[in-house]
């Protein structure tokens, strides 16, 4: 979401064009064009040498119609009130595509947290939770890990809310370490998404995906688990990349030895028995499935006429800009939009907060078949709508989200 | 949890099938003669498929396991039998209720194991 944009009118202007398609009702249309509560809280914490310093952050419930909100709080110097409203919008869609029952939110500290202590960011995040008290909650607003945020953050959060109201509320956030109610295969789950959407999309165009090769850009929480899962099931990567920069080998490359190289030496880099690629290089390598698994506008004007893959899965939110899209889609590449793509994440972030609201834990089995369950169906009415309409997948997948939203939102009614 | 593992494959693997999966600790198996088609209508990869639906013979093997293992034995039965090719067959994954050892009357996965 960063770069050239304004992510915010970004998002609004593919809500205004999805609503021509549909001709969505002007009053409806209205309505989601704007975020429900948008909170800005100042952050005054006492830094290591004794010091205040005063932090900005924010909170925004773009819509929860069909639930509560949810979505994800970042730690990053870019993070804007724009950035965050267009974050909570794309999360409305996300767990309408998926048809899980929440809302989107989305919440962010501008700061760079790697120049602050784990002290400072510890203080950091309760004083945040503390300023959005009485906006989150398991029935309101459920945060959840995003960038810069991790278990450990989230235990905080569960422990400000928790003291504050004076017993152990689990549900107030997902992604927590499975001590205190995290759910076994959240780590995996964007990644296993990403598997199962992409052979989805090999059954329905009919592409053997062992004959296939695979490239994969990010070797972060999703690439990396993506890599072993996808070469687990015997597919064959053939480039992987990290912000080091890529390694290629047209032969295959095993993620477990990747991972020994990375662990030794800091980057996937290090792996020897392969070429040496930049990023860029990555994008364009001869492969049959790309997925874009690092940062957002990877896929941009200038280097779209270069992508040799036909089968592109956006495991990463927005890799690829609008104009990007438009040359792809003119080259007739199938691409499985991230807010399908990378929604497993959210999927077991509900399952996690189900099981904390029962207080009854799932084996990793029974998370990862209802994962797939899942994202069956919505790849599947996704797949069925750009076939009726004859659209693109994106397209597609947010007709199947607005829709849900707009028709809770008319069933339900303006109150008061 | 206990899981049935039930499997219609080509006959001609049952033994290596039989001595891997002991290996991995499987404790009890039971295996019929079956006749069925597939995807496939009943031909064979060489044969060009009509109109007319036919069974082939198929060996059907049921197991019943820990939920533990069933990943391990479902990429076990997979590798063995050739996984790439056409009519390999197919691996249905079903829950179990409950077990029950007859001489000892123990249950669950105390029966089993």
């Amino acid at each position: 979401m960063r770069g050239k944009f304004n992510p915010w009118h970004m998002t609004l202007n593919q809500l205004d064009e999805v609503a021509r398609e549909i001709n969505l009702d002007e009053s409806i249309h209205q309505i989601l064009r704007y975020p429900k509560r948008c909170l800005t809280v100042s952050i005054p914490i006492q830094m290591d040498n004794g010091k205040i310093k005063v932090f900005t952050g924010f909170r925004v419930q773009h819509n929860v119609t069909r639930g509560p909100a949810k979505g994800g709080i970042r730690y990053h110097p870019s993070v804007t009130l724009d950035e965050t409203k267009a974050l909570a919008m794309l999360m409305t869609w996300k767990c309408a595509v998926v048809s899980i029952p929440y809302g989107g939110a989305k919440g962010g500290i501008v700061c760079e947290p790697r120049k602050l202590s784990l002290k400072e960011v510890e203080r950091l995040t309760r004083r945040y939770i503390s300023e959005i008290i009485s906006f989150i909650g398991p029935e309101r607003d459920i945060p959840a890990p995003d960038v810069n945020t991790n278990p450990q953050v989230m235990a905080w959060i569960m422990d400000t809310y928790s003291m504050d109201v004076g017993y152990s509320v689990p549900g107030v956030v997902t992604g927590k370490p499975i001590s205190i109610g995290g759910s076994l295969g959240r780590n995996t789950a964007t990644a296993r998404g990403v598997m199962f959407s992409l052979m989805n999309a090999a059954k329905k165009l009919k592409l053997d995906l062992f004959e296939k090769t695979i490239a994969i850009q990010g070797y972060g929480n999703v690439g990396g688990n993506l890599a072993h899962l996808l070469s687990d099931e015997g597919y064959k990567i053939i480039a992987i990349s990290d912000v080091e920069g890529g390694i290629y080998n047209p032969k295959g490359l095993d993620p477990r030895k990747v991972s020994l190289a990375l662990k030794e030496s800091g980057s996937v880099v290090g792996f020897k028995d392969a070429d040496k690629i930049t990023n860029q290089e990555l994008l364009a390598v001869d492969c049959d499935v790309l997925v874009p698994a690092a940062l957002e506008n990877q896929i941009d004007e200038d280097n779209a006429d270069e992508i040799k893959a036909k089968l592109i899965v956006e495991a990463a939110n927005g890799p690829i800009t609008p104009q990007a899209d438009k040359i792809l889609e003119g080259k007739g590449v199938f691409i499985i939009p991230d807010i399908l793509a990378n929604a497993g994440g959210v999927t077991v972030s509900y399952f996690e907060w189900v099981q904390g609201l029962q207080a009854y834990f799932w084996t990793e089995r029974e998370v990862n078949l209802k994962l797939r369950d899942i994202m069956q169906k919505a790849f599947d009415k996704v797949y069925r709508i750009s076939e009726e309409r004859k659209i693109t997948m994106r397209k597609a997948a947010y007709i199947l989200a607005v829709e849900r939203v707009a028709e809770a939102t008319r069933v339900r009614g303006l109150y008061p | 949890m206990l899981k049935k593992i039930e499997c219609f494959l080509q006959p001609s693997k049952l033994e290596e099938i039989k001595d891997k999966l002991v290996k991995m600790g499987v404790e009890g198996m039971s295996v019929s003669e079956v006749k069925g088609f597939g995807t496939q209508r009943g031909y064979l990869e060489e044969e060009k498929i009509n109109k007319k639906v036919k069974f082939l013979p198929k060996a059907k093997v049921e197991i019943v396991v820990d939920e533990e293992i069933v990943e391990e034995v479902i990429g076990a039965i997979r590798k063995l039998c050739a996984a790439e090719t056409i009519g390999a067959g197919k691996i249905f994954v079903i829950p179990v209720e409950d077990a029950v050892r007859i001489r000892t009357a123990e249950v669950g996965k105390s029966a089993i194991y």
